[in-house]
């Protein structure tokens, strides 16, 4: 285990950025995102969370991966090679780090999508334990240990007042560590003692979080009884319809192939989709949810209900993001609270 | 505001008593003190946990183009700026005023839940008190009191209908606010003494943020088409890919769309998700429409003809040309 | 974008063409332009033409949607107010985009590249002068990236 002070912080942000592409939680007009860094951003390693969740560095919104051109007699199709380098993401929450995982469940399974993997083989991801968990927090919920290093990260760190604790999990930590060593010191007994002290408080303070009783478990029952619960139709009448929880999500993965048609050349791109609009999976026969109320459980019954079927753990991590965003307050704790009889 | 809101749950339970209405459009609270969420009661017993607090900013004009569709009776909470995308709605022919009825709350204003988180001040937070020019924060630790101005909504602060332009019946006496109109036009202004570059920059910053989520459309009062252009896939106008223009294309379009109709309750604003100023397009349009063809407070008075619908032969003519020629 | 533009305004635009959209009116514009062409009047082959039934046809999206796939200028030519062959189809157009020209200002495009002009069916010289000037002052100002989509190639 190693120490690096955060005076140090500046240089090792440029020693990383030679290296490799570093996306960090940078603050701007007031709001901190993931971004690339470059010399002059400002770091924000103390907000909690994002506003948008980083699953933007992996899965990025938009991404061509074909481009064509015709001269009027033959077409010419050209792929689209991402040009990126290794990226380290450093301040992953705990949350947002297992939602990596449950989009892995998706993408990396036959068939692979080699798009995704090469993205998501090239980073490197360093978590940050969540000192001060938020009033909306609730991961616990699902299991998830912001006082310690998700499953998949590569180094975990935790923040020690002036320095943070740094701790290499993976080969790819290793490496990550090995290259910038000089930056940083061997962590002492003292500091080891510190970290239990830290992540004590952290149980704690987790266990007195207003939705730390949230459980998704009080959703019982056959899928079609779920399905076909009159529950639908009360909760989804609030509804605006806007994709504002799908795309701040961390674990919302769904995308739509479009095409961006030129005179005679032109891009196909692959972009997030929201199955809260109209027009998703829009069919030649039509779409096959066709009301509100049938978008709004597509959401949250592939959340709690087909995703964890399919891949034994729900599709939430608890990031509390749609709580704090969603225009009229409708969430998914509404929801697993009056799935299960709440209310 | 406590008094308010037990008139809100005795007017809503004698409604549906009654049978003055089917369903009643009210608030009501969740878990947080800034979660004040839209409630659909049908029940007479369901009205008693109806609120009326200084959270109630979500507006219920626009969810009864959906109510409406039953062949029911639906009874509402209007505020002012409410009632004014009531009166819009009314004039797009998008809601029947015969299927409801209308409580007007006059509305002393909303507070903005980041701003107070911005203060620092959302830790522990119980509950937030308001009463008429100050605002109380309760915490386990105790209380403290502020000026409500700060912690008020931007949209509120230029607010000049605070009380209902339409209703069946009013729960509360009138609210006076003293916004002047001084501050109206002020960012409007700010961005129009730039130079075109630095406007272009200054946009080009802010639309990059959007995430395509179409928030800011679907809480519009007057975005209310049946089949918006940016969801029809055979208009080919849509495109989804995260690349300046497309954002800049829709954002202009969505402003313009509803220039003449956009009743500036700025609602776009506070509900985009990453922070754009998009009442700063809306209000441009305004401040344009007052300048060239006279003051026109869409959703105020529905019999007028909305700026866009209608025209004068003595209207301004910036294009009559400078190019010479002639016959 | 606004390295973009540094880099585009930077580069030598002595071989620049301008490209301009001019929708034109069917009863008036697009028949002065007819009349521009058999009186042999000069105006420049990089203006496109689009023949529109009346300038009130012109939705602000074709507007954007041009500039959006490589438009450096915009112009919309219509009857002279009171001229309408629909009787007030133009003064709707005068009223859209006299907002929409200001809105578009307002964030940031040059006033140059988008202009509305009103032409007749007579007025061969007023369409050639119209076009000449629009395309000079868009020369002037440079090749259009406000607005442009970079995934688009002439």
């Amino acid at each position: 285990m190693k120490v690096l002070k955060k005076e140090k912080f500046p240089q090792i942000w440029q020693a990383i950025n030679q290296a490799y592409e570093l996306y960090l939680p940078i603050e701007k007009d007031d709001r901190v995102n993931f971004a690339q860094w470059t010399e002059g951003e400002t770091v924000n390693l103390e907000a909690l969370k994002t506003e948008i969740s980083p699953k933007d560095v992996i899965f990025p919104q938009s991404e061509t991966y074909l481009k064509f051109e015709s001269d009027g007699k033959k077409l010419q199709l050209e792929s689209v090679e991402s040009e990126n380098r290794e990226y380290v993401l450093f301040g992953v929450r705990s949350c947002d780090a297992v939602s990596f995982n449950l989009i892995d469940n998706v993408f990396l399974r036959e068939p692979i999508d080699r798009l995704y993997e090469k993205r998501r083989n090239k980073g490197t991801i360093v978590s940050l334990a969540c000192s001060e968990p938020e009033e909306n927090c609730f991961c616990s919920s699902f299991q998830i240990k912001p006082e310690e290093a998700s499953p998949g990260v590569d180094v975990a760190a935790w923040d020690l007042g002036d320095k943070i604790l740094w701790k290499p999990v993976t080969e790819k930590g290793q490496v990550l560590t090995q290259k910038f060593a000089q930056l940083m010191e061997d962590a002492s007994q003292q500091d080891q003692e510190e970290l239990i002290k830290l992540q004590n408080a952290i149980k704690e303070k987790v266990k007195e979080l207003p939705l730390a009783s949230v459980d998704p478990k009080v959703i019982k029952g056959e899928l079609k009884e779920i399905f076909e619960s009159k529950v639908w139709d009360e909760l989804s009448q609030s509804c605006l319809g806007c994709g504002a929880c799908t795309y701040i999500c961390p674990t919302c993965h769904c995308y739509d192939i479009q095409d961006f048609a030129g005179g005679n050349c032109g891009e196909r791109f692959r972009c997030w989709d929201s199955c809260m609009f109209s027009e998703f999976t829009l069919m030649a026969h039509g779409n096959p949810r066709t009301t509100q109320k049938q978008r709004f459980r597509q959401r949250f019954m592939h959340k709690l209900v087909y995703y964890p079927n399919n891949h034994g753990s729900y599709a939430c991590v608890g990031c509390g993001r749609c709580i704090e965003k969603c225009p009229v307050n409708m969430n998914i704790v509404k929801v697993i609270k009056r799935l299960g009889g709440e209310g | 505001m406590e008094k308010i809101a037990n008139k809100v749950r005795e007017t809503a339970r004698l409604a549906l008593a009654n049978g003055e209405v089917n369903k009643i459009l009210g608030w009501k609270k969740g878990d947080f003190w800034y979660d004040s969420y839209p409630a659909f009661i049908t029940e007479e017993e369901g009205t008693a946990s109806l609120i009326w607090d200084s959270f109630c900013v979500a507006n219920l004009s626009k969810y009864l183009i959906e109510q409406l569709k039953e062949d029911i009776k639906v009874g509402v909470f209007l505020k002012g700026c409410d009632a004014r995308a009531f009166n819009q709605l009314l004039k797009d022919n998008r809601v029947d005023r015969d299927k409801v009825v209308i409580y007007g709350l006059p509305c002393p204003g909303m507070i903005d839940p980041e701003k107070v988180k911005k203060a620092g001040l959302a830790k522990g937070l119980l509950d937030v008190q308001k009463s008429e020019d100050e605002v109380v924060f309760i915490t386990k630790e105790g209380e403290q009191k502020f000026s409500a101005r700060e912690f008020a909504y931007d949209k509120c602060l230029t607010c000049q209908y605070p009380n209902p332009v339409v209703y069946d019946e009013l729960l509360a006496e009138e609210v006076e606010r003293n916004n002047t109109t001084e501050y109206f036009y002020q960012d409007v202004e700010e961005i129009e003494k730039m130079s075109p570059d630095e406007r272009f920059a200054y946009w080009v910053e802010q639309f990059s943020k959007c995430i395509r989520c179409n928030a800011c459309r679907n809480v519009c009062p007057a975005c209310s088409c049946e089949k918006c252009i940016f969801d029809n896939s055979k208009a080919n106008v849509a495109g989804k890919a995260k690349v300046d223009s497309e954002e800049q294309f829709f954002h202009i379009v969505r402003a313009y769309h509803v220039a003449g109709r956009c009743v500036d309750c700025g609602e776009c604003s506070r509900v985009c998700p990453v922070g754009i100023p998009l009442a700063k397009l809306n209000r441009k349009i305004i401040k344009d429409i007052t300048e060239f063809y006279g003051e026109h407070n869409a959703g105020v008075n529905p019999s007028l003809d909305a700026p866009l619908e209608t025209f004068k032969l003595e209207d301004i003519d910036p294009f009559e040309t400078r190019a010479k020629g002639g016959k | 974008m606004s390295l973009e533009n540094k880099q585009i305004s930077s580069e030598n635009t002595s071989n620049f063409k301008p490209l301009i959209v001019a929708f034109c009116c069917n009863w008036c514009s697009y028949a002065g332009a007819d009349l521009a062409g058999t009186s042999r009047l000069n105006y420049p082959a990089n203006v496109k033409i689009i023949k529109v039934p009346c300038s009130c046809r012109v939705n602000p999206n074709f507007v954007l949607r041009a500039f959006q796939r490589g438009a450096d200028g915009v112009v919309i030519a219509g009857c002279h107010p009171g001229d309408c062959h629909y009787t007030s189809g133009n003064y709707y157009t005068r009223r859209r985009f006299t907002l929409m020209k200001n809105l578009l200002e307002y964030v940031g495009l040059e006033p140059e590249r988008f202009k509305v002009d009103w032409i007749s069916a007579g007025e061969g010289n007023k369409f050639a002068a119209v076009m000449n000037e629009a395309l000079e002052q868009v020369h002037k100002l440079g090749p259009n990236r406000k607005l442009r989509d970079a995934r688009w190639k002439r």
